[in-house]
């Protein structure tokens, strides 16, 4: 048996003239919670449609719990959770409907969590679907997903538009998966959340995995400096690894990726005087790291 | 019963969450708002009182072990040590010159004199000692 929950192996996808995922390898160990990263449209959730099936890959395969996502047999899908910000349901059903319809699928069905996570975001399982609030339908698919005990749990973006009691329950829904050994991949462009819960940091860009360590190590890897604001240019030009750079004031703020221990005398040796590093934490440096495909629109604005 | 933390953790710190939890736990010992004896809370516990993983406070308080601040007793808990120092010179010497060089850092551009840094520091220092010593918190 793999002991990788998710696996894509060359994995490519083009829409039209566009590639949503290219030469995309990426192995997750069983156990943890793995966060997903990236910018808006980056190909995180092209990436989880291919996964689960929903989509066919251009080139390449992907693996769940060592199943082919192109043929997943209904007992792997029955351990794989899945809830994405859509929380897409039958409008015209009650949640106890839904469920009913459901359950049978899951022979690990756990009916106290799901009752417990019913409970906490308050969801009437009488009341149709349609009419639930979008926090409430966010629950409501939670529970759905918690309670078919999933040895791996996908969260794509799960409390994207929720007040902050709702998105503190998918925090206590995460923290508990530990508890029970479900391996949780989690996408989410909320940092504070991200940092929370994170032992593995994913990062994707443009479609290519581009980072896969944990967050210490990651924070670790990129650096801001402070140096007065006429060696702008000079760092502009000169500066390998330059992820973005700005003017505050008088000074010029810059993140670099993997400066190196001596990175302070190689700037003294550019003639870059008085430069001081600034420490970073995880979101900041994430933040520097997205940034950078950015840059064309914040050089535009400085001009 | 274990003795509740006074602990709060930010995100968005320089510090990992795993690193704030050590220096927090560091430093209450230091002050004696935790002394020899006093039981931790569960790795459970205090993973669900501060909403993280718990994975990251077992990393906490393996360090916080390591560092000779914490005994684990069978099956009963964690528990703050008698004083002891479990790290090797070398180590304790790499720290130091680590923790002075981010200090360095942070106030290399702030024009203080010397001799301001160092009568800031040892008063920092001096504090902890003196409520080390008498026992009460500060």
């Amino acid at each position: 048996m793999s002991d990788f929950v998710l696996e894509t192996r060359q994995l490519g996808k083009v829409f039209g003239s566009k590639h949503a995922l290219r030469d995309f390898n990426l192995q997750i160990e069983r156990g943890g919670v793995h966060a997903l990263i990236g910018s808006n449209g980056a190909g995180k959730s092209t990436l989880f449609r291919i996964l689960l099936g929903f989509e066919t890959p251009s080139v390449g395969s992907s693996f769940l719990l060592g199943e082919s996502s192109q043929a997943l047999t209904p007992a792997c899908r029955g351990k794989v959770g899945y809830v994405n910000d859509e929380h897409t349901l039958p409008r015209w059903l009650t949640p106890k409907q839904v469920k009913a319809m459901q359950q049978s699928y899951y022979p690990l069905w756990n009916e106290e969590v799901y009752r417990n996570v019913i409970a906490s975001f308050d969801v009437d399982p009488n009341q149709k679907v349609g009419s639930l609030s979008r926090g409430e339908r966010a629950g409501f698919n939670l529970a759905m997903a918690l309670a078919q005990s999933p040895e791996l749990l996908i969260l794509d973006e799960p409390t994207l538009g929720l007040d902050v009691v709702a998105r503190q329950e998918f925090l206590d829904a995460v923290l508990f998966c530990t508890e029970i050994d479900t391996t949780v991949i989690y996408c989410s462009h909320q940092m504070e959340e991200v940092e929370r819960l994170a032992e593995q940091l994913i990062i994707i860009e443009k479609g290519v995995l581009k980072e896969h360590c944990t967050p210490e190590d990651f924070s670790a890897r990129v650096q801001l400096w402070i140096a007065p604001l006429e060696f702008r240019e000079l760092i502009r030009a000169k500066i390998p690894n330059l992820l973005s750079s700005r003017a505050i004031e008088g000074d010029v703020h810059f993140y670099v990726l993997d400066p190196g221990e001596s990175f302070g005398s190689r700037l003294g040796l550019l003639g870059i005087r008085d430069a001081v590093s600034q420490p970073l934490g995880l979101a900041n440096a994430v933040r520097a790291y997205l940034a950078k495909n950015h840059l064309g629109a914040q050089q535009a604005l400085a001009c | 019963m274990s003795k509740p933390l006074k602990l709060s953790i930010r995100t968005g710190d320089p510090r990992a969450i795993f690193k704030q939890v050590v220096d927090a736990i560091s430093l209450a010992i230091a002050r004696n708002e935790l002394e020899e004896g006093d039981k931790l809370p569960s790795v459970r516990a205090l993973a669900m009182q501060l909403s993280v993983n718990p994975n990251t406070i077992a990393k906490a308080y393996a360090e916080l072990t390591a560092q000779g601040l914490l005994d684990a007793r069978q099956g009963l808990g964690l528990f703050i040590s008698a004083p002891k120092q479990l790290l090797s010179r070398e180590e304790r010497s790499k720290r130091l010159r680590a923790a002075v060089q981010r200090l360095v850092n942070d106030v290399a551009h702030l024009h203080y004199s010397d001799d301001e840094v160092l009568r800031m520091l040892a008063t920092e220092l001096g504090r902890i000692r003196t409520v080390s010593k008498t026992g009460g918190a500060a």
